[in-house]
Order: C-alpha cells, then structure tokens, then sequence
C-alpha cells in the first residue's frame, strides 16, 4: 500500500493512497496518515486508486476525520462507485465523512 | 471440517500472524477469478479477511493459533469455512452496531463482524472439540433465494 501527499491551492493537502487498504495495507500507511492529519486542517482522502477496503481501514479514515475536525478543520474522501464506496457506506462512513465522486466537488467543499 | 491434504487448493492453513493475511488474499484472488461475480468476490475478499483478522487479533489463548480456511463451489453458491483453535467467539450472537450519525459520536472499532455479517448471504457458527468453526455462504445473485 502506497500513501503521497501533495499540496493543493487553498491550504488543502491531497493524500492519495493506492492498493489494497485492508489490514495489512492499513497498518502500513497508519502512522503517515496520522502525522499528515495532526499537520493539516483541509485533507482531501483520494481513494480512486484503492482497490479494495476493509474495516481496519475505515477505522484509520475515522480517527484521521475526528483529529482533524477537533481542530476545526475538515477531512473528506474522494472515491468513485464502486466496491470501495460500497464497503464506505455499508458501514455507515459516509454519514459521518463527506465523500464525493468528483475531485472538484471535494476541493469545492475544503473551500468553504 | 474434513481432513484433506496440504496440497489441497481448496484449503488453506494460517498461521498466528497479521501478514498471513496477504497469503490469505492471493489465494482468495485465485478463487474469485475463477467464474464469481464481483458482487460475490467482493463479498468472499470482504468477510474472509474481516472474520480471519478478527481470530489473529484477538483469538489467540497462548500464541499455538491455527486457522484453516476452505472454500467449495456448490452449483452458484460458495461456501467458505474457518475453523481455529482459539478462543471460543460466535459473531452470529454479536449484536450489530450502533451506526452513529455524526463523527463526534462515531465509536472507533467493531465493524468488521458487521461488514461481513452484511455482505455473506449467510452465517452460522458453531463451537465443537474446542474450536470455532464458521460457515459463511456467499449467494451469485441469480441463485439468491429466501432461507428455509
């Protein structure tokens, strides 16, 4: 499992992660996530480029939201249809988490 | 569970340890490939890696944790077993969460069971010469059908 972030305009950091983000590949990128979510206020989760997600998983994104929100800040996911965003909803994530299938829907949403 | 040997493609034995579940998903990659619907390899990728991570975790009584998995094809039905040798857990008689509304009341954890209770078309569980066996039922939605 692979994690890069990059600096968008606006104050809004990009992460994008890509492979499979089950236990193992949570367990991975938990520590790089936690750091770039303590950083930032804007976080833009890109999970285009996952291919499979798991509970392990939605509980990194979780922690990661509620870090950045206790800053007043915000965290959402980009994830197109698909089995990822089935899992997403299933467990309920995207009652609790912004997710947007455009990428300029989610930066739109980070602006405000 | 019925004995087979080591070379058996329907069987694969775990051991104590979170990178099994990488062995574990190649093999699972192998069957799902093999004529399953992506409704029924999610669903098998999904609940096998969520009801194995589970007995790696928390399983283990005094570290000698072994964990079978097998997977037999009946007509348009799969049929996946786990069986291990730790401590005693029926997910059946777990009660589902309590899905919050808002992130301040998300509780962290205990979803696992849940996905794979949602996403098996069925789930039994029994406790017998000290070990937990679980049958998950995986349904290709053509052969969905009401429970007897």
């Amino acid at each position: 499992m692979e994690i890069a972030a990059e600096d968008l305009t606006d104050g809004i950091t990009k992460v994008v992660l890509r492979g499979r983000f089950d236990t193992t590949g949570a367990v991975q990128v938990e520590l790089p996530f936690n750091r770039i979510v303590t950083e930032q206020r804007k976080v833009l989760v890109d999970l285009s480029a996952v291919s499979f997600l798991t509970s392990y998983a939605i509980r990194v994104l979780l922690i990661g939201a509620k870090i950045v929100n206790s800053k007043n800040g915000k965290l959402v996911i980009l994830c197109p249809d698909g089995k990822v965003a089935k899992v997403l909803k299933t467990a309920g994530v995207d009652a609790l988490i912004p997710v947007y299938v455009a990428e300029s829907a989610a930066i739109e949403a980070l602006r405000l | 569970m019925t004995a087979m040997s080591g070379s058996d493609p329907r069987r694969l034995v775990l051991g104590n340890h979170l990178a099994e579940l990488n062995r574990l998903a190649v093999w699972i990659e192998g069957w799902a490939q093999d004529s399953v619907s992506p409704d029924v390899s999610l669903a098998l990728q999904l609940c096998l890696e969520e009801a194995v991570a589970n007995i790696i975790m928390y399983g283990a009584i005094d570290g000698g944790l072994e964990i079978a998995v097998e997977l037999e094809r009946r007509g348009q039905t799969l049929i996946a077993r786990i069986e291990d040798n730790g401590r005693p857990f029926d997910p059946t008689q777990k009660p589902p969460p309590r899905l919050a509304t808002t992130l301040k009341d998300a509780k962290i954890g205990n979803l696992g069971i849940y996905l794979a209770r949602s996403f098996a078309s069925h789930m039994d569980y029994e406790r017998r010469q000290g070990r937990n066996r679980l049958t998950l039922r995986f349904d290709e939605p053509q052969a969905a059908s009401p429970q007897p």
